[in-house]
């Protein structure tokens, strides 16, 4: 059961073949409590699965954003800032104490923490800052100048407005230290095994199978409650969840279909926040060189009104998964941000008879085999997904069978995980099964700008060199709104500027939202307490999230 | 003599074709490793944009290949695999491949191996006793047995581990060691020698199981052809032992076809055992196969490829001489 999600949010190891194992087992017997003696976990030692598989291959390396193992991000190097993807509050303060724009967001003065150390005992300054922001990949041509005015402030000048930056600069850049990455020759092929870190912990021990933090002694705070972590890698969700159930993992984040088995003895609890939207992506434009009969708006709004989305919900994701909707906005965290509240969700019961009524407005009528045509040719569309995740299997199926019936000709077929990614890449292709990013920030901007924007896309037969529009959607109007929300910080102006764009991309349709996607985190909360609850969502409680995790750690207390 | 070289030339023919075979075989794949990585690469950064740099980067690492002539590509392969440099991952960049497969290749060799040696054994054995004892209860042990083998394996596997692991707590779940006892991975001491038995005790049976039953019927439809032979009709009016016609005339007369079988068999140890590994969480060299297949790492699966071939070609090539000294017959003929 694995969906795209899992590995964009992961930002790590390729987890593909982890979570493509499916759940047809019988369920899983409920642990008893006598557990044999070596899987007793001790109390101080979290056990997390985050989703690496065999063979574990040591690479601390921040800059390795694909191939980093889990932990890397916040546990061992941190931002300036914490940025919860589950609230609309401000930031919390990590490496930074306090940051502000100039009017113009062309200047950020970032005020750090005073003496703050790595974990070899250098002091840490606005120098390493400065570093930072100027080395390997987060080196970036808009930006003018950085200068350390003091040991802790940090002024950054940049030519063009950061405000929806802020997120990427503050809350997403590692700081590194200076002492050992300018001796670093290419940082494309340093595994940096021994990592030098301002985080809660360092690392105490790897192997091919697992590997070790423990707390960093110079850590700002003082040595966090839990005194070592252990990452394990596995190779299928039923050893994760057969695993948990057993008492030998403490934490995990993925899709159990039936929950119940694995929270029934009252050990494990667990958590579903739904985020990242799943879609139809479609090849849009004509005008890009993309080829038939979805790069017809008609089309696309037809097959959205013709889909059963909670038969889908059911069917193909067990019900775990959330409502999606057109304006591609996280509810109801960014309630304030959608212009107009009739456009969520998207359409909850399939319509065939509306579906039908807006082909036959944009001219399509049905041929003798009960498919819509226009010009005497026939609507057949081809829907692809990769093979073995069964979930987007599932749901192509259904949406094939779906439009069917409302007489769009719809064919899902299966394809190697490398047939997948470099048609959707290229534009090779007419609609396919995938999965968005939600934006990290209570702000859709980087959904727009990432999925909508115009400069975001290429040509049909190139990559996009910025941003994954591989819809390759284009709209004037969107591309125009995209930039004027990027330049301004005025919450009204920024609001107006996204209505147009949800107005316009809610009739245009270059994805088809389907669900929001699961993201299920399990958690022992009988072996430790401080985890994230309901009313305190302090952090998501997804250890395979870049950041969070390290917030997580630092709440959770073991049980006497 | 001459049989002996001639089989010699036979198989550097054949080695060769398998790696020239080896280094086409990846380059018909469809997709592009470049293209993957900067997908995943993309949605990993999150939002960030690939810098220009990043992106020539990858594309020098991964994607050089199309702008040389294959005839040149096939030369430098043949040069650095002379030299024993078998490249570098791309999905597990910047590991070398050689690393790789080093390290799990003993597992493979060692579960696997002693998985596919122990069910061989046990069915030539069984398989000889049941054929000597033919037309008896026993027989019932062949439609038994075929039918352990026919069970889908990955269900088999899974419902002994939801038995015996997760119900019973007798055996451990994933891994070839205690990862608890032994973060630090594999090291030189008793502890750990038993503890890697014992996890290596519930995949091997699994394979055991699905696997035994095709060297049972085997060997018992030749023993029970070998016992109408002449010879053996002559040994019983000699007046031998029973036990002695049973192990020295039919037995070791009716294990020849299956020797031929368990040089394949042993050959295909080396590529691992997909699903077990996957199943089992344990390390192996199957599981670098698929990987590198899925993610369109050629030359991890080249290395993967290369070792398998000249395994089964090894194999084959010591079965071939074994078999000339059992079977006179082989040699004057070949």
């Amino acid at each position: 059961m694995k969906r795209i999600p899992f590995v964009v949010a992961a930002g790590a190891v390729a987890v593909s073949m982890v979570l493509t194992a499916c759940t047809t087992t019988p369920p899983t017997p409920t642990a008893s409590a006598s557990a044999s003696g070596s899987t007793a976990p001790k109390a101080s030692v979290l056990r997390v699965w985050a989703g690496s598989s065999t063979p574990i291959t040591v690479d601390f390396n921040p800059f390795h954003v694909d191939t980093a193992l889990f932990g890397t991000y916040g546990p061992i190097y941190e931002p300036l800032f914490f940025y919860n993807q589950l609230s609309a509050d401000p930031p919390t303060p990590m490496l930074g104490e306090t940051f502000s724009y100039s009017a113009d967001g062309r200047a950020v003065t970032i005020k750090i923490k005073p003496n703050v150390k790595w974990s070899d005992g250098e002091p840490l300054t606005a120098d390493d800052v400065v570093f930072t922001l100027g080395y390997g990949p987060n080196k970036t041509d808009k930006m003018i100048s950085a200068t350390a005015t003091d040991t802790t402030t940090v002024e950054v000048k940049y030519s063009t407005p950061q405000f929806t930056n802020e997120s990427q600069l503050l809350g997403a850049t590692m700081i590194v230290p200076k002492h050992v990455w300018s001796k670093i020759s290419s940082y494309m092929k340093e595994t940096n095994p021994k990592p030098v870190g301002s985080g809660a912990y360092t690392v105490k021990t790897t192997s091919d199978a697992s590997y070790t933090f423990t707390a960093n002694p110079n850590y700002r705070d003082g040595a966090p409650p839990i005194s070592d972590v252990q990452y394990l890698g596995l190779d299928s969700n039923q050893s994760g969840q057969d695993m948990l159930t057993t008492g030998q993992i403490d934490w995990t984040g993925m899709f159990v279909a039936n929950p119940d088995t694995v929270t029934a003895d009252g050990a494990i609890s667990t958590m579903n926040q739904q985020q990242d939207p799943t879609v139809i992506v479609t090849c849009s434009d004509a005008a890009k060189g993309c080829k038939g009969a979805q790069t017809d708006p008609a089309v696309r709004q037809a097959l959205n009104v013709a889909i059963d989305r909670p038969a889908l919900a059911e069917k193909a994701w067990a019900g775990l998964v959330g409502e999606a909707n057109p304006a591609f906005v996280l509810l109801p965290r960014d309630q304030q941000w959608l212009g107009d509240p009739s456009l969520a969700p998207s359409p909850q019961s399939p319509n065939a008879a509306q579906a039908g009524q807006i082909l036959e407005a944009a001219g399509y009528a049905k041929n003798a085999k009960g498919f819509y045509a226009k010009d005497g040719k026939e609507v057949d569309l081809d829907l692809f997904s990769p093979d073995g995740w069964t979930d987007y299997n599932d749901a192509a199926k259904l949406i094939a069978e779906e439009a069917g019936k409302a007489g769009i000709k719809v064919t899902a077929r299966t394809v190697s995980e490398a047939e997948y990614w470099t048609p959707v890449t290229n534009g090779d292709f007419q609609l396919a099964m995938y999965g968005l990013t939600q934006s990290l920030v209570a702000d859709p901007f980087s959904n727009y700008d990432q999925y909508f924007y115009g400069k975001s896309t290429a040509k049909v037969g190139d990559a996009p060199t910025r941003g994954q529009n591989y819809s390759r959607y284009a709209n004037p109007v969107v591309d125009a709104a995209v930039e004027a929300a990027g330049a301004t910080n005025d919450p009204a102006a920024k609001k107006a500027e996204y209505a147009k764009i949800q107005a316009q991309i809610s009739k245009d349709l270059p994805y088809i939202p389907v669900v929001l996607n699961a993201s299920q985190a399990f958690f022992n909360t009988r072996g430790f307490t401080g985890w994230p609850t309901d009313d305190n969502l302090y952090a998501d409680p997804l250890p395979y999230l870049s950041v969070a995790p390290a917030i997580v750690l630092l709440h959770l207390k073991p049980v006497a | 003599m001459v049989f002996y070289l001639r089989r010699i030339a036979f198989y550097l023919v054949t080695l060769w074709a398998a790696i020239s075979l080896n280094f086409l075989l990846p380059r018909m794949m469809p997709g592009d490793p470049a293209a993957i990585m900067i997908g995943k690469l993309r949605r990993a950064s999150g939002g960030r944009e690939l810098s220009e740099e990043t992106v020539k980067a990858i594309y020098a690492l991964l994607g050089a290949d199309k702008s040389v002539p294959v005839w040149d590509q096939y030369l430098a392969y043949w040069g650095r695999l002379l030299s024993g440099d078998l490249g570098i991952s791309s999905t597990r960049y910047p590991y070398p491949v050689a690393t790789l497969i080093g390290n799990a290749l003993p597992w493979t060799l060692l579960m696997v191996g002693a998985a596919t040696v122990i069910s061989f054994v046990l069915g030539i054995m069984v398989g000889a006793w049941v054929g000597w004892k033919r037309g008896t209860w026993l027989d019932h042990l062949v439609p038994a047995t075929s039918l352990l083998q026919s069970i889908p394996y990955f269900w088999l596997a899974l419902v002994l581990v939801a038995a015996f692991s997760v119900q019973l707590r007798w055996l451990p779940i994933v891994g070839a060691y205690d990862v608890f006892k032994f973060p630090s991975g594999p090291e030189w001491s008793w502890e750990f020698a038993l503890s890697a038995l014992y996890h290596a005790f519930l995949p091997a049976l699994t394979i055991v199981i699905s696997s035994v039953g095709g060297w049972l019927l085997g060997m018992r439809n030749m023993m029970v052809s070998t016992m109408s032979e002449d010879y053996v009709l002559t040994a019983e009016a000699k007046g031998l032992r029973p036990g002695r016609i049973r192990d020295r005339y039919a037995a070791r007369n009716a294990a020849i076809p299956s020797l031929a079988g368990f040089s394949i068999a042993l050959g295909f140890v080396v590529a691992g055992s997909i699903v077990t590994e996957q199943v089992f969480s344990y390390p192996g060299i199957g599981k670098l196969m698929i990987q590198s297949v899925q993610g369109l790492d050629y030359a991890l699966m080249q290395g993967v490829f290369l070792v398998i071939t000249l395994t089964v070609l090894a194999a084959n090539f010591l079965m071939d001489l074994f078999y000339g000294l059992i079977d006179p017959r082989v040699r004057s003929h070949g």
